[in-house]
C-alpha cells in the first residue's frame, strides 16, 4: 500500500486550501451561523474554479478526477467548515448518478447550474429494510410516497435522489425540489443544513428513474454510491478533527498558567499525544477507504465502515478534549472553536454513527447473531 | 496513492519468495533446535543467517559485502513483511542484527567491523545491548555503570538489567559513563565487552510467562577489563549514537508488530463463533463490539504504518515511529485482553506452548491470557508507552519539555 500522494494531488490540496482560506475565512462561517450571510459567494467562487465538475467525466464538462481527489477536496471543506453544496451534490447525488450509469444532470452540475442531494434516511436511520417510502408503478411512471429524514441541503438542493421501496426491491428516483415538501430542521450546525422531505404522490418517469425497483443491480448500486458518500463524510469529519486538534495544540503552547505554558504539563501532553494518534488513526482508515473505492477493491465495504466508525470515535475524543482544554474561552459564542466542534459532531451523526457502522462491521465480519 | 506497490517492487517480492521457497529452514528443522533466548543462535539459525548473508538477503538495503543487495526502503519493507508471513525469523539475535551491527558499521573502526559486526552478519556470533540499569530505565541517561581508562584498557564497574539475550550472547554493546562530571547525556560512551571477560556475571531473570526459558538478565560488571580500542565511536558521544542506532530498526519494526496483531485477529475471528455461542444475548452484543473494535484497530495499525512509512521513505525523522510503537503495542494488548475476557473462566487454563524454534523473537504465543501478560513486554520495553507519549508530545507536536 502506497500512502504517498502524487505531486498533482499535493498541488490540488494546496490549491484547495488556498482557495478556501481566501473565500471561506471564519467570518463567512460566522455569518452563516448568525444568519447575516450565506454561502452564495463562496459557491460562486467554487463554480468559477470548476469544483462542481471535479469527479464528473470530461465529456460532461467535468475534470474526470477520482475518489482520492474528491477526498482531498472534501477534507479541505471540512477543515474550513465550508457552507457549500459540495458535500450533498458531489458526494451524495453524483455518486448515485454514476452508480446508476445515468448521464442525467451531469452537464448541469459540472457547469454549476444545479445542485442536488440524496434522500435516503427515514426516521433518523440509514438501515430501514424495507424502506417506508414507497414506489408504486403507474404505467410507465412511478409514484413515490413517504417521508425522508436528515436530507442534507434538503431545502436548497435543486434535485433529490430519492431511494424508495417497490414491490420487488429498492429503486432510486430523481425528483425536482418543486415536487416535494421540504421542511428545514433547526440545527446546531447551519453549515450542514438538514431537512425533512415529504413525498405525496410524486410521479417520476423516463430518465429520472435512475434505478428501477426489481432491477437486480439496484441495491448494489445504491450501496456502492453510499460507500462514496460515507467515506467522503468520514474524510470531512477527520479533517475538522485535525483542525480542532491543531488549534488546541497551539492554544496549549500559548496559554500560560502557574508561570508556564499549560502544554508543558504531562497531563496535557499525554492527552494531546492521544488526540494526535486518534486523528492519524482515523485519517489512515479514511484514506484506505478512499483507495478501496478508487481502485474498486473488494475490501471496500469493510474499509468504508471502519473509516466512518473511526471518524466517529475520533470526533468523540477530539471534540471533548478540544473544548475541555480551551477552558472557558472555547465555551464562548464569539470564539470560532464551536464551528468545528459542531461540524465534527454532525459528521458522526449523519450517514450512520460510529456505533451504527460497528454494528454493520459485525455483520461484514461474520459476527452477527445467527438468525 | 495506491493499494499496490510498483511493478519493480512486486518483481523484488517474487524473487524473494522464490528464493525463500528453496532456501528457508523448515518448521521441523527450527523446532528441533529451538532458540531459547534472543542471544541464542542454535545451529539452524547460524546456518540460516549465513545462507541469507551469502545470497544478499540478510539486510537487503545494504551492499552485497554486508549481506545485502542495495534495495530501496520499500523493498526492505516488503522483505520484512514476507519473512514474517513465511514465519521465518531473519535472525534469532534481533538486537545484534537490528541495532548493534548497524551502530558498529556507522560509528566503529574497520577492526571493530571485522571482529564484531561481520561475525554477527555471518551467523558466527551474537550480541546483547547493555543499556538499562536498576536506576536508569525510562531515564536511561542516568546510567551509572562506570568505565575508567587506565593506560591502554578500560576498567568497568556497574550493573545492567533487562539485558535481553545476555545469557547466551558472545559480546555486549555496553553503555557506560565515561565522564561523571559532564551533563548526564554528554558523559556516556559505548564499549564492546566480550561476555567471557573475567568479572562479567550474568543472572537470568525468569519472566512471568515462560519462566523456563528466560531472555532477560541482570549483568554484573566487577573490575571488568577490556582493551582501550573497544570504545565504539567518539568518547562521550554514546547518547547521540544510541538515538541514531535505535532509529535504524524503528522505521521497520512496526511491520512485525502489525503482523502479530493481524495474526491475533485472524485467530480470534476463527474462534469467535464457538466463544460467542456460549454467551447470553446481551453478553454477546458487548463481546461482538469489542471484537469489531479490535478489527478496526488492526486495519488502522497497518494503514498507520504505511502512512508513517511513506513519510520515512521521503526522509522524515524517527519520532514518527513513536506513534506506531505506541499504537501497535497497545493494540496488541487490547486484542489479547478482549479475547481472554470473552473466554471467561476458560482463560485461566495455562498454555504450555511448545517452542517452535524461534519463540524468543516472535509473538503471539500461548493462551490469550498469557499473550496479554506477555504483551507488556512491548508496552514497557524500548521506551514505555508513557515515554512514547512524551516523545510524541515533545518531538512531533513541539510541546515544551517542562
Amino acid at each position: 500500500m502506497d500512502f504517498e500522494f502524487t505531486s498533482d494531488q499535493i498541488e490540488l490540496r494546496a490549491n484547495a486550501r488556498a482557495v478556501l482560506e481566501a473565500a471561506c475565512p471564519a467570518a463567512v462561517v460566522r455569518a452563516v451561523y448568525e444568519a447575516t450571510g450565506d454561502g452564495t459567494a463562496l459557491w460562486s467562487r467554487l463554480v468559477q474554479l470548476d469544483w462542481p465538475g471535479l469527479t464528473i467525466p470530461e465529456e460532461h464538462g467535468g475534470m474526470g478526477l477520482g475518489m482520492v481527489e474528491l477526498a482531498i477536496v472534501v477534507e479541505e471543506l471540512g477543515r474550513a467548515v465550508a457552507p457549500t453544496p459540495v458535500l450533498a451534490t458531489l458526494t451524495q447525488l453524483v455518486p448515485l448518478l454514476q452508480a446508476a450509469g445515468s448521464p442525467r444532470l451531469l452537464d448541469e452540475i459540472a457547469a454549476g447550474a444545479c445542485t442536488g442531494t440524496l434522500a435516503l434516511a427515514e426516521d433518523g436511520g440509514w438501515h430501514h429494510q424495507p424502506m417506508q417510502t414507497t414506489a408504486r408503478r403507474d404505467g410507465h411512471a412511478w409514484v413515490l410516497n413517504g417521508v425522508k429524514s436528515h436530507v442534507l441541503d434538503g431545502t436548497t438542493a435543486d434535485w433529490l435522489a430519492v431511494v424508495a421501496q417497490g414491490n420487488d426491491g429498492v429503486g432510486a428516483f430523481l425528483v425536482p425540489a418543486a415536487a416535494v415538501v421540504a421542511t428545514a430542521v433547526v440545527v446546531m450546525d447551519p453549515t450542514l443544513p438538514i431537512a425533512t422531505v415529504t413525498l405525496n404522490d410524486v410521479t417520476v418517469g423516463g430518465d429520472d428513474v435512475l434505478l428501477e425497483p426489481g432491477d437486480p443491480a439496484a441495491a448494489l448500486a445504491i450501496e456502492r454510491a453510499l460507500q462514496t458518500s460515507v467515506t467522503a463524510l468520514a474524510c470531512s469529519t477527520v479533517a475538522s478533527c485535525r483542525r480542532l486538534f491543531e488549534i488546541t495544540l497551539d492554544y496549549a503552547k500559548q496559554r500560560e498558567q502557574f508561570g508556564r505554558p499549560i502544554g508543558s504539563f504531562q497531563a496535557l501532553k499525554h492527552r494531546l499525544a492521544d488526540l494526535y494518534l486518534s486523528v492519524e488513526r482515523a485519517a489512515s482508515l479514511a484514506w484506505f477507504a478512499a483507495l478501496t473505492i478508487a481502485e474498486d477493491d473488494d475490501r471496500r465495504a469493510i474499509a468504508v465502515a471502519m473509516a466512518k466508525a473511526a471518524a466517529g470515535e475520533c470526533q468523540r475524543l477530539v471534540v471533548r478534549d478540544a473544548l475541555q482544554l480551551h477552558g472557558g474561552i472555547g465555551f464562548t459564542w464569539e470564539h470560532d472553536l464551536h464551528f468545528l466542534l459542531k461540524r465534527a459532531k454532525a459528521g458522526d451523526a449523519l450517514l450512520g454513527t460510529a456505533a451504527y457502522h460497528r454494528a454493520h462491521l459485525a455483520e461484514l465480519l461474520g459476527l452477527a447473531q445467527p438468525a | 496513492m495506491k493499494l499496490r506497490f510498483d511493478d519493480e517492487v512486486e518483481t523484488f517480492r517474487a524473487e524473494l519468495l522464490a528464493w525463500l521457497a528453496i532456501n528457508r529452514p523448515s518448521a521441523a528443522e527450527m523446532a528441533a533446535e529451538p532458540s531459547v533466548s534472543t542471544g541464542h543462535a542454535p545451529p539452524w539459525a547460524r546456518r540460516w543467517t549465513r545462507t541469507m548473508f551469502d545470497a544478499g538477503w540478510l539486510v537487503p538495503g545494504w551492499p552485497p559485502e554486508r549481506g545485502g543487495r542495495n534495495a530501496g526502503p520499500v523493498e526492505s519493507l516488503v522483505y520484512i513483511e514476507e519473512l514474517a508471513k513465511a514465519r521465518v525469523p531473519r535472525t534469532t539475535n534481533v538486537q545484534g542484527l537490528g541495532i548493534v551491527v548497524p551502530s558498529i558499521i556507522d560509528y566503529g573502526t574497520d577492526a571493530q567491523i571485522r571482529d564484531y559486526a561481520m561475525p554477527i552478519l555471518r551467523g558466527e556470533a551474537t550480541a546483547c545491548l547493555g543499556m538499562s540499569e536498576p536506576n536508569a530505565g525510562s531515564d536511561l541517561a542516568s546510567l551509572t555503570t562506570r568505565a575508567v581508562l587506565d593506560g591502554d584498557h578500560w576498567v568497568i564497574n556497574g550493573q545492567k538489567v533487562w539485558t535481553s539475550g545476555a545469557n547466551y550472547a558472545d559480546f555486549c554493546f555496553l553503555f557506560c559513563r565515561t565522564d561523571p562530571h559532564a551533563p548526564k547525556h554528554q558523559g556516556i560512551s559505548i564499549i564492546i565487552v566480550p561476555m567471557d571477560t573475567p568479572g562479567v556475571t550474568v543472572r537470568p531473570l525468569p519472566e512471568i510467562i515462560h519462566p523456563h526459558q528466560p531472555d532477560l538478565n541482570e549483568v554484573f560488571l566487577t573490575d571488568v577489563t577490556v582493551p582501550a580500542h573497544h570504545l565504539v565511536g567518539e568518547l562521550n558521544n554514546g547518547w547521540a549514537m544510541a538515538n541514531g542506532s535505535l532509529a535504524h530498526e524503528r522505521a521497520m519494526v512496526w511491520v512485525n508488530a502489525v503482523m502479530g496483531l493481524e495474526e491475533s485477529l485472524t485467530t480470534l475471528l476463527a474462534e469467535a463463533p464457538a466463544l460467542l455461542d456460549r454467551l447470553t444475548p446481551f453478553e454477546r452484543t458487548l463481546a461482538v463490539d469489542q471484537i469489531v473494535q479490535v478489527a478496526i484497530d488492526t486495519q488502522a495499525a497497518r494503514c498507520l504504518g504505511y502512512r508513517g512509512f511513506a513519510k520515512f521513505a521521503r526522509g522524515a525523522g524517527a519520532p514518527e515511529q513513536a506513534l506506531m510503537k505506541l499504537y501497535a503495542s497497545e493494540a496488541r494488548q487490547r486484542v489479547a485482553l478482549v479475547a481472554a475476557e470473552i473466554q471467561g473462566a476458560d482463560a485461566l487454563a495455562a498454555g504450555g506452548v511448545a517452542n517452535d524454534g524461534h519463540h524468543a523473537v516472535d509473538e503471539p504465543q500461548g493462551t490469550w491470557l498469557e499473550q496479554y501478560f506477555h504483551s507488556f513486554a512491548n508496552t514497557i520495553s524500548a521506551g514505555a508507552s508513557e515515554i512514547q507519549r512524551n516523545i510524541i508530545a515533545e518531538r512531533i507536536l513541539g510541546l515544551p519539555r517542562n
